[in-house]
């Protein structure tokens, strides 16, 4: 902080004030006087209705134990077939990856690798840039190493986060089973198990994380 | 504060926040205090590159709906499907309620964020006869459903990965495939990289009613 100070240049008490008491919309840059939210409350932008902030709802022994769930539950998910299927006496089985495998093999290696990055990549990566956030945090936030770590970390977040699509793959996986139930008969696995618990975990961790509030983390 | 006739911006008081971290920061550090990022009042140029993106985008949608999109094999008989012949084809096997999860997916959701952004961005540059709060929510909408149209493409992985039995049963993508990955990828980026702050701005100098 004291570097911090030293870089700002000087202004007055008033600017100062204004500074912690107000919130710009980052939608359309209206000022916004901040007040205290009762949990679950969300403040909306006046003028253009975008979320400006929420309580923080981020406790990280929580998140460390969704974040180590949902580690144990990523290999299952990704190395059992998610979807098995029998047809005249053959079982074909297929993982995800085995999926943008098969797309990828075909020559449409754009579509594999949408595939591979959107279900199985972005998703490993969010798990685990959470999880060492949340042991920095715990554990290591003031060394300096680790705080650098920490941002570059939080920086990417909101990229890893839009790119892993999970959700979507699961309605993915029964839109499949409806399309081929009428031709064969169509397994579950423990893949699709874990996959099904693995997704449930992510969307709570998700819920739980507030990016926000972790940046915030840097300037106590 | 919105009893004021023109609300204050950050712009106006020399603040703005920091486009990675969320921070307050003043315009004239330069720099984000916590992360270290460059910070800018407004990025104008974010239209023309989302016009750029947006305007491929749109071209690319053409051969995404008009050249085949899987190739199915069923005991020597070859079938091309385009998105929407097979739609079409899973009406007439009566799985209505998937076929409208897929027409929403990959036919009605790439077409209204195109014509969405292409609205929103114009809405920047020209006055337009549309409540700015109607532009955002739409805005706001193409943003969270963009994605859902990954959908397609994970059901053609599923399916190309299961049904692989040569001339009996066999299932492969086909070019429109990468077409329709393209469309996706860009038009998410397009939304991303606009900033948004741009409309507030100009319609207001114009507009204040609004």
């Amino acid at each position: 902080m004291t570097l911090d100070d030293r870089k700002r240049p000087r202004t007055d008490m008033k600017t100062e004030v204004l500074d912690k008491s107000i919130v710009l919309c980052r939608a359309c840059d209206l000022v916004v006087r901040k007040r205290a939210l009762p949990t679950g409350v969300r403040a909306l932008c006046p003028r253009c209705h975008t979320n400006l902030y929420d309580t923080p709802y981020c406790s990280v022994n929580g998140m460390l134990a969704l974040c180590i769930t949902a580690l144990v539950l990523y290999f299952p998910a990704n190395f059992f077939p998610v979807l098995e299927m029998h047809f005249l006496g053959s079982i074909r089985t297929t993982t995800i990856a085995g999926g943008a495998m098969a797309v990828a093999s075909q020559g449409y290696w754009v579509v594999g690798i949408a595939v591979l990055v959107a279900a199985v990549i972005a998703p490993g990566l969010l798990i685990v840039s959470i999880l060492t956030q949340v042991l920095i945090v715990k554990y290591r936030l003031r060394v300096p190493f680790f705080r650098n770590i920490y941002k570059k970390l939080l920086k990417q977040h909101s990229l890893l986060a839009q790119l892993s699509m999970l959700e979507i793959y699961m309605i993915s996986i029964f839109v499949s089973v409806f399309q081929l139930s009428d031709y064969t008969d169509l397994y579950f696995g423990i893949g699709t198990f874990c996959f099904t618990m693995l997704f449930i975990m992510v969307i709570f961790m998700q819920r739980e994380y507030d990016i926000e509030h972790m940046w915030s983390v840097l300037d106590e | 504060m919105s009893k004021l006739s023109r609300p204050p911006q950050g712009e106006t008081l020399g603040l703005t926040n920091c486009p990675t971290c969320k921070y307050l920061c003043h315009l004239e550090q330069g720099n984000c205090p916590r992360c270290g990022q460059a910070v800018q009042s407004r990025d104008r140029t974010s239209v023309q590159k989302s016009w750029a993106l947006l305007i491929t985008a749109a071209i690319l949608l053409f051969p995404a709906n008009l050249y085949p999109i899987t190739i199915m094999t069923s005991q020597g008989q070859v079938r091309q499907d385009t998105i929407f012949s097979g739609i079409n084809h899973l009406v007439h096997l009566d799985l209505l309620p998937i076929a409208i999860i897929l027409f929403t997916a990959s036919i009605l959701v790439p077409m209204l964020k195109i014509f969405g952004l292409a609205l929103y961005l114009t809405a920047i540059s020209y006055r337009l006869p549309i409540s700015k709060k109607t532009l955002m929510a739409g805005f706001h909408i193409i943003e969270w459903i963009g994605r859902w149209s990954m959908l397609d493409l994970f059901v053609i992985s599923i399916t190309a990965a299961l049904i692989n039995m040569g001339q009996i049963w066999d299932a492969k993508p086909a070019p429109a495939a990468t077409a329709f990955a393209l469309v996706i990828l860009l038009t998410q980026l397009a939304a991303k990289v606009l900033d948004t702050r741009l409309l507030w701005d100009r319609l207001e100098s114009k507009d204040d009613t609004n």
